[in-house]
């Protein structure tokens, strides 16, 4: 794999950094102490988290009923909570996979952060299914494990069941690939730690990595191979995902663009998280060097055509529902757009669509505060995408006679914020106690872009002195203590 | 605090039931439903030989909940009623039993029934009660009068020992003028007052709507309210076989002031203002007169259009003369003469109405009534019994009678509740429910219901008959009584039987004895012409302000039911509205006043005013408000903490603590009759909010304007078809194109396919349907907040649908189940299997394998899957009696629906094989089926040809609701018919 | 157990060179520690790639077959339930399922194969020696040649290309 790189290329970490610097720069935040801003950031992301926690118990104590939902209007918060979760998750594996195989190098001082972001928002989005049930210590049921009931096993038909099994190997691969990326910067840290728990913990969990080239041989076919299930895999699961709705019967859900639609929209939404969560990083943890602004230009840019290809979908829907000769799936669309819920359509257009557009501007692209602005607008709008999807197809389908409104309940709100708080906490425990950036890949693409060898050799003479004097020893047949 | 002791009575009532219930092996079965410790259930010593464990025995009787005397079975499982059913052989009721009837059985489980005896509140024993009463009346001797006040009493026996009773006091007890005074809560005394002007006697008669071919009703809501509306219903459907070529279908004009049950299903509806009433039956009174070529002159103010209306009726009519049938619910005297003129110069009497075996439904006087108040304002009345009726709240200026009342030295009451009255009665005797002793009903002279116990009773509670029979000094069981009468009066009312104890055991197995009319009642005499033709003369009363209708509601037909959490849950069938009286507005009258629904309004007449949320109403005259009686009574306190508690839980009862309010003291007497309708003062909006718990929140089949895809205005959900079409139409079977299918059908139903066909032109929305369905599966009721919130959890629903807009709306009524889809779209998303279909092509809901995903609800088309939200509540542990031991009662958080009662058919297949042979059609009922006064639904066997669902099934009305979607609904449904003077237009829906 | 002499380089340009002339030298490479995956470094080493595709790819055809075999059984063999009337069997709705399990089998075999090839273990002490390779030396051990005429060539090819520090160890 070896690779040429033009000397005019701009490099890809800024500030002339030595291999030495990289790891010092990026160790520094985990062997300091904490910051007050750090801590400031973590309890309220705490208080957030014990909230939903609350809630849940509440609920789960309680019953569903303590949700806003009814009889037509089945699912609401809770599902649009679980795709938005895991859309977010999508841009980690598509940074760390699917960059990877396109060779784009840029990734490696974004990728660490974004799989972490990976494993965080699967975790979310993986309670909303659970707690949605009406009988959640009975979730297991959605396992095909024997049981006294004939075995009866379970309905590899629905939707449900594809995406249970989907969930669950998307979070055990991200879970192993971040896992792997991880060994050799553990490494890194372990052997700068001083002796102590933290050490030994680091010792145990870093499986006596030592930097043997013929491990580091195998990891690249490792790693490789990783990305290139992952590929396959990130794309499956949100089509999967979509097809929660494409597989029914409802106008506004049985409809075949879903999967491509859903991927694009998945891209885009955690791409926005990326961008704000990053943003924030690499002031609070001085990364600036290596999350530089051309990261953000090309992320950008990723984020401009993901909106493209999510508005082609709203236009292509629309027109094939207003086309169709079905009069419900009609219906369903006018409504969705200027029903009860119309300003959710207004908003979820506008944050996902229009707004974005503006990255069409080098100038904007580059402006890394407007940027995080748009960031934020678009994990709203895209929030609001899945929330009009569901909720207006249900609250008005094929009966009027069983049309229903929806409105949250305070449980519904408490528990969206409890998933942004453990989100949160998650990230910052990680920003505080892992890596943020992959140090081995930094190190391998800190020569990109500059002339000549990364560090300069030694003066002769010194060298030629301690390879002397080693040698000198050697003949006197003693190993030397390091 | 009497409160307090009667609810704390339902403890121990429990534990004798189960003392009394051990004897028929009720006890290890009631213990294992409510977790009573084993020791309390007692095994039986001998197996009584007509109960056998797990198996249901029916027992005929005789309905309560009303006066209309509708026959039904009861179906008792182990000594423990669970269901009222219709009885099909019963002459009036033909197997149909309303939804207040059929809700009555939780009254017998009712907790905070009155279980003892008590004196000023405090409980006491017979003898004591007795042996005061008594002292009471002997020292009151020549100290005023003695009443007997009573709604109608049907019963003959009651009728009898009452007469004894007041002879007795007559007699020994100096009270000389001792009386019966009747009166009824929904009083029709100026039917019987017309009668008694144009006929001499004091009638009501039987009404046959069978045998009418045209059909006029002003403002008398027949099939929902009026009289006896199951009666009614199943002579309505008898009249429109639409059978015969061409089809046949008797013509139904319905004129009245709001949309009542009867005019959602009128062929021709015309909306007039109640005041107009008595000038358009006198307009008809002419043009049937000028029909009749004996003219008369009448002052006539009447509008072009309405005057047009009225010629054009009366010819109809009169082409139909003894095939016709003039029905008026006005409780104006001159108003129902003109009536009784119209059905006479018809030529109806004897036809379609009998005063010969008239009916008995309702006896009450207005003028004794009215004299009584007078008499007990002028304190002249020293001891006065009331008997199961509660005059303090059904009477305007209720506080008014309670003052009276006070000041009167002795009032007994025979209650069954600690109502209005109760509360102020010295002496409270309760008395037993009807499930719970002996008894008879004569509904319709010459017809005689039969009561018989069907369980012990649950407290100490004494028949009336007892009661009386004790105060007159001879004290005898209810039993004896009864027979007795029946031996002397009864039998030789017949000539089948000579032997009694034969006729006797014939007429308690059939719940009912038919017989010759009562011999000493006296007989109407001939039509009195100059009476009606004065009537004639008098001129209209003339006003044009808002006017109030007091109306009765299906789901409670007056402030008895108010006890009854069913009833309280059941959707108004043309309101929706549940756990609430309101005031109806017709939508341009509240938006004049800038009110939606939800807006209170306060509503104010000469003496009184209420407060009320508004619910606007198509149909309705512009100029009417109009509020539901029956609502606001003390009983409903109970409902303070229903349905289930949690953060943003709202009460279910009022700021008045009660559930609605009543509109009884909005009441006016008028002519000496209660009036039902009056004139508002003023309407005013109060800024206040109440919204209201609808189970359906959008009304028409008309997609609202601005999101309907253009030529698809309308969804084709419920179809109609002229009556002239239907005619012209080939009986072909209606092939609906069907779709290729993706796969082959590779699920055969080798025995049974069940499937359902409901008629939607015989449906009239009266909701029994929903309420056998509740009985019988064990739905929860969930409190009005969780109603509101679209949660309630009936089974079986109906969909109602205006078309039209304004006073000219058209109503249709679409029960409304799970379809048993062949291809159900709620099976394939369940992840967990949970519900599958079965090889009899039922759509099985697995309750203990569901997770609750509520994936299959959404799914559903139809949404008619109910979610257990929260643990529902199954506290009341005497109303758990009432669960059907052949339903699972359902956990929270799993999914529920209409199982097309597979537990009755598993019964039946069960019987069937025992007895070695096939299941006939008809042998097994869906629970909503047998209720279904107007046999509006058929279930059966698809897979037999023969059978009467295959059958209907190739009927040319027969369609299957969105059969676009190809899912291959088991239950199909019959289009709508209207038969219009321009007729064939009638495709609004197709 | 081995001795090797270790040399230390600051930049891959070094290690490489070494490594190439180690071997042009006919010194066998024990093995070499460095920071990062040295591009190139195999290639000088002379290692031959790795066989994990092959484990891979055996693991997630084994897990789709037996997802689809068993999906197959369950529906239409063991206990076939009519569902929504759909086809006992219904192939298309299997393949979801099977291709989550093929991609689930297939990850977490080819890391645990990987693990164990390198015997990477929980716990596993790192040799001391090597600890400047998780941060910024490039080390090269060549295996101890028996006469001493040949250790003095390896030390001259250390110099060669700047060693910057040489030592002699274990392996």
């Amino acid at each position: 794999m070896t690779e040429v790189y033009p000397p005019l290329r701009q490099p890809l970490v800024a500030g002339d950094k030595s291999l030495a610097d990289v790891t010092q720069e990026v160790c520094a935040p985990l062997e300091r102490r904490s910051t007050a801003l750090w801590w400031l950031a973590f309890l309220a992301a705490l208080s957030l988290l014990a909230l939903g926690v609350a809630a849940v118990y509440y609920q789960v104590t309680t019953g569903i009923g303590t949700w806003g939902l009814n009889r037509s209007v089945g699912w609401a918060f809770d599902i649009t909570n679980f795709v938005f979760w895991i859309g977010i998750g999508h841009a980690g594996t598509l940074i760390s996979a699917i960059l990877f195989l396109f060779r784009q190098r840029w990734r490696t001082a974004v990728n660490r952060s974004a799989e972490a972001m990976t494993i965080f928002a699967v975790t979310c989005a993986g309670l909303f299914p659970v707690i949605h049930m009406g009988r959640p210590w009975l979730f297991y049921w959605m396992l095909p494990i024997p049981n006294t009931r004939g075995p009866l096993w379970i309905n590899f038909d629905s939707a449900l069941t594809w995406d249970f099994f989907a969930i669950t190997t998307y979070f055990l691969i991200s879970l192993t690939f971040w896992y792997v990326g991880l060994l050799p910067d553990l490494a890194t840290v372990r052997d700068r730690a001083k002796p102590g728990w933290r050490r030994r913990l680091l010792a145990f969990v870093s499986l006596g990595w030592n930097g043997s080239y013929r491990t580091w041989h195998r990891y690249e076919t490792l790693y490789l191979l990783l990305a290139g299930l992952a590929t396959p895999l990130v794309v499956s699961v949100h089509s999967i995902v979509s097809m929660d709705f494409a597989t029914s019967m409802l106008p506004g859900w049985h409809t075949t663009i879903f999967p491509p639609y859903f991927v694009a929209g998945a891209i885009f939404s955690g791409m926005a998280m990326v961008l704000t969560l990053m943003l924030i990083a690499r002031k609070v943890m001085h990364l600036q060097d290596y999350i530089t602004v051309r990261h953000v230009d090309a992320m950008g840019k990723i984020v401009l055509a993901t909106s493209c290809m999510v508005g082609l979908a709203y236009a292509i829907e629309m027109f094939s529902a207003l086309l169709s000769p079905n009069p419900y799936e009609q219906f369903t669309f006018l409504n969705r757009a200027q029903g009860p819920l119309g300003w959710g359509y207004a908003i979820m257009v506008t944050c996902n669509v229009l707004l974005p557009q503006l990255l069409w501007l080098r100038r904007f692209r580059t402006n890394l505060a407007a940027v995080w602005v748009l960031s934020i607008f678009i994990n709203v709008g895209m929030w609001f995408e899945r929330f009009v999807i569901i909720t207006t197809s249900l609250e008005r389908d094929f009966l009027p006679s069983s049309w229903a409104d929806y409105a949250p309940t305070s449980i519904e709100l408490a528990t969206l914020a409890g998933s942004f708080g453990l989100f949160f906490t998650c990230f910052l425990l990680f920003c505080r106690f892992l890596p943020m950036i992959a140090i081995a890949e930094i190190k391998g693409v800190l020569r990109i872009g500059r002339e000549g060898p990364a560090v300069e050799p030694r003066d002769p003479a010194s060298a030629e002195a301690s390879a002397l004097a080693g040698v000198s020893r050697l003949d006197g047949n003693q190993g030397v203590k390091p | 605090m009497s409160e307090t002791k009667t609810a704390t009575g339902g403890g121990p009532s429990r534990r004798e039931f189960l003392k009394a219930a051990g004897f028929t092996f009720a006890g290890a079965l009631v213990g294992g439903c409510q977790r009573a410790p084993e020791q309390e259930a007692i095994p039986p010593l001998s197996q009584p030989e007509d109960i056998v464990a797990g198996r249901p025995s029916y027992y005929a009787s005789t309905c309560d909940a009303c006066r209309a005397g509708c026959g039904m079975l009861v179906k008792s499982y182990d000594g423990r009623p669970i269901k009222l059913e219709g009885n099909p052989e019963h002459p009036l009721s033909r197997g149909g039993l309303c939804a207040a009837g059929q809700a009555a059985l939780l009254g017998l489980y009712d907790r905070l029934r009155l279980q003892h005896p008590s004196r000023e509140g405090q409980e006491n024993s017979w003898e004591e009660i007795d042996r005061d009463i008594r002292d009471r009346l002997h020292d009151l001797r020549g100290r005023g009068g003695l009443r007997v006040l009573t709604g109608t009493v049907t019963s003959p026996t009651i009728q009898a020992s009452v007469t004894r009773f007041l002879k007795h006091m007559r007699e020994n007890g100096d009270f000389a003028d001792a009386k019966h005074v009747a009166y009824d809560p929904l009083s029709c005394s100026a039917i019987l007052d017309a009668h008694e002007r144009t006929g001499g006697s004091r009638v009501l008669p039987r009404y046959h709507l069978d045998r009418a071919e045209v059909i006029a009703g002003f403002d008398a809501d027949f099939l929902g309210t009026w009289l006896s509306p199951v009666e009614f219903t199943h002579a309505y459907r008898v009249g429109r076989p639409l059978t015969g070529d061409p089809p046949r279908s008797s013509y139904h004009v319905q004129v009245e002031s709001r949309l009542s049950l009867t005019g959602s299903k009128a062929d021709e509806r015309v909306c007039v203002a109640p005041e107009e009433m008595r000038a358009v039956l006198a307009r008809l009174a002419v043009a049937v007169a000028r029909q009749a070529g004996a003219p008369l002159d009448a002052a006539d103010e009447l509008s072009p259009s309405l005057a047009g209306f009225c010629d054009r009726l009366a010819l109809r009519l009169w082409q139909a003369r003894g095939h016709s049938l003039v029905l008026c619910g006005s409780q104006d005297v001159p108003t129902q003469v003109v009536c009784n003129f119209i059905n006479h110069r018809l030529e109806n009497y004897g036809a379609t109405l009998d005063i010969d075996r008239p009916s008995l439904q309702r006896q009450g006087s207005d003028r004794d009534l009215a004299t009584l108040l007078h008499d007990l304002d002028a304190g002249k009345i020293a001891a006065l019994f009331i008997l199961d009726s509660n005059p303090v709240y059904d009477l305007p200026d209720g506080e008014g009678l309670a003052r009276a009342l006070r000041q009167v030295p002795l009032v007994v009451c025979c209650a069954e509740r600690l109502d209005e009255t109760a509360r102020l009665a010295r002496y409270v005797c309760p008395h037993p429910h009807y499930l719970e002793s002996w008894g008879d009903a004569e509904a319709v002279s010459g017809v005689i219901g039969l009561r018989q116990p069907t369980i012990p009773r649950l407290g100490e509670t004494r028949p009336v008959i007892e009661s009386l029979a004790a105060w007159a000094g001879a004290p005898k069981p209810a039993y004896d009584l009864l027979r007795e009468h029946w031996k002397d009066h009864v039998l030789p009312r017949q000539a089948r039987e000579r032997d009694f104890e034969a006729f006797w055991d014939r007429s308690v197995h059939d719940g009912y004895a038919e017989v010759d009319p009562d011999p000493d009642r006296v007989r109407p005499k001939d039509f009195n012409l100059a009476k009606a033709q004065a009537a004639l003369q008098a001129p209209a009363a003339a006003d044009r302000g808002q006017t109030l209708v007091l109306y009765s509601k299906v789901g409670m037909p007056d402030g008895s039911h108010a006890y009854n959490p069913w009833l309280q849950e059941l959707p108004d069938p043309i309101s929706k509205v549940t756990w609430d009286n309101y005031a109806c507005l017709s939508p341009d009258a509240a938006a004049q006043l800038g009110l939606g629904d939800g807006d209170v309004v306060r509503v104010e007449v000469r003496d009184g005013a209420l407060e009320l949320p508004v619910r606007v109403q198509p149909g309705q005259h512009d100029r009417v408000v109009a509020v539901a009686l029956g609502y606001g009574s003390i009983v409903s306190e109970r409902f303070a903490g229903i349905g289930p508690p949690w953060l943003e839980a709202r009460p279910t009862v009022g700021e008045n603590g009660l559930v609605g309010q009543n509109a009884a003291a909005l009441l006016a007497w008028e002519g000496g009759t209660l009036r039902y309708a009056r004139a508002v003062e003023k309407l005013t909006k109060t800024g206040k909010k109440h919204p209201l718990a609808l189970t359906q929140t959008y009304d028409t089949l008309t997609l609202p304007a601005h999101l309907a895809p253009p030529g698809q205005e309308r969804r084709p959900l419920v179809q109609e078809i002229g009556l002239s079409r239907l005619a012209r139409k080939p009986a072909a079977p209606p092939h609906e194109d069907k779709p290729a299918d993706l796969w082959p059908n590779d699920h055969p139903c080798p025995e049974h396919r069940w499937g359902m066909v409901i008629d939607l032109n015989a449906c009239t929305g009266c909701s029994a349907c929903v309420i056998a369905c509740q009985a019988e599966n064990n739905v929860p009721v969930v409190g009005r907040d969780e109603v509101r919130r679209h949660r309630e959890m009936h089974w079986l629903r109906i969909d109602r649908y205006y078309s039209g807009a304004g006073a000219a709306v058209e109503v249709a009524h679409q029960p409304m189940l799970c379809q048993h889809c062949e291809r159900a779209p709620c099976e394939t998303v369940c992840p967990v299997l949970a519900t599958v279909h079965s090889d009899e092509g039922l759509n099985e809901q697995v309750y203990n394998r569901c997770v609750g995903t509520r994936y299959c609800a959404n799914n559903c088309p139809y949404k008619v899957r109910r979610f257990n939200w929260f643990a529902y509540a199954h506290e009341d542990k005497l109303q758990n009696l009432a669960l059907n031991p052949d339903v699972t009662v359902r956990s929270r958080g799993v999914m529920e629906k209409c199982t097309f009662c597979v537990q009755r058919l598993q019964e039946a297949k069960i019987e069937a094989r025992l007895r070695g042979e096939h299941l006939h059609d008809g042998e097994v009922q869906t629970a909503c089926q047998q209720s279904c006064p107007a046999r509006a639904i058929v279930f059966g066997d698809l897979n037999d040809r023969a059978s009467q669902v295959a059958r209907l099934r190739d009927d040319p009305r027969h369609y299957h609701t969105l059969a676009e979607l190809n899912i291959g609904p088991a239950v199909g449904y019959l289009k709508v018919v209207r038969n219009r003077p321009d007729d064939g237009e009638g495709q609004r829906h197709d | 157990m081995k001795r090797v002499l270790v040399g230390s380089f600051a930049t891959e340009e070094h290690i490489l060179g070494a490594a190439r002339a180690a071997r042009e030298h006919g010194l066998r490479i024990a093995d070499a520690y460095t920071p990062y995956a040295v591009h190139g470094l195999d290639r000088a080493m002379g290692l031959r790639p790795s066989r994990l595709p092959w484990v891979c790819f055996g693991l997630g055809l084994l897990g789709a077959v037996f997802k689809l075999a068993f999906q197959f059984w369950a529906m239409a063999v063991d206990w076939p339930i009519n569902v929504g009337g759909k086809p006992w069997n219904s192939l298309p709705a299997y393949v979801p399922v099977t291709f989550e399990v093929m991609v689930l089998l297939a990850g977490l075999g080819v890391v645990l194969a990987f693990l164990l090839r390198c015997r990477l273990l929980p716990g596993k002490q790192a040799t001391p020696l090597f600890r400047g390779a998780t941060d910024d030396t490039f080390l090269l051990a060549l295996e101890r040649p028996e006469d001493p005429g040949d250790v003095s060539v390896v030390s001259q090819l250390f110099r060669d290309f700047h060693a910057v520090r040489v030592a002699e160890s274990e392996l």
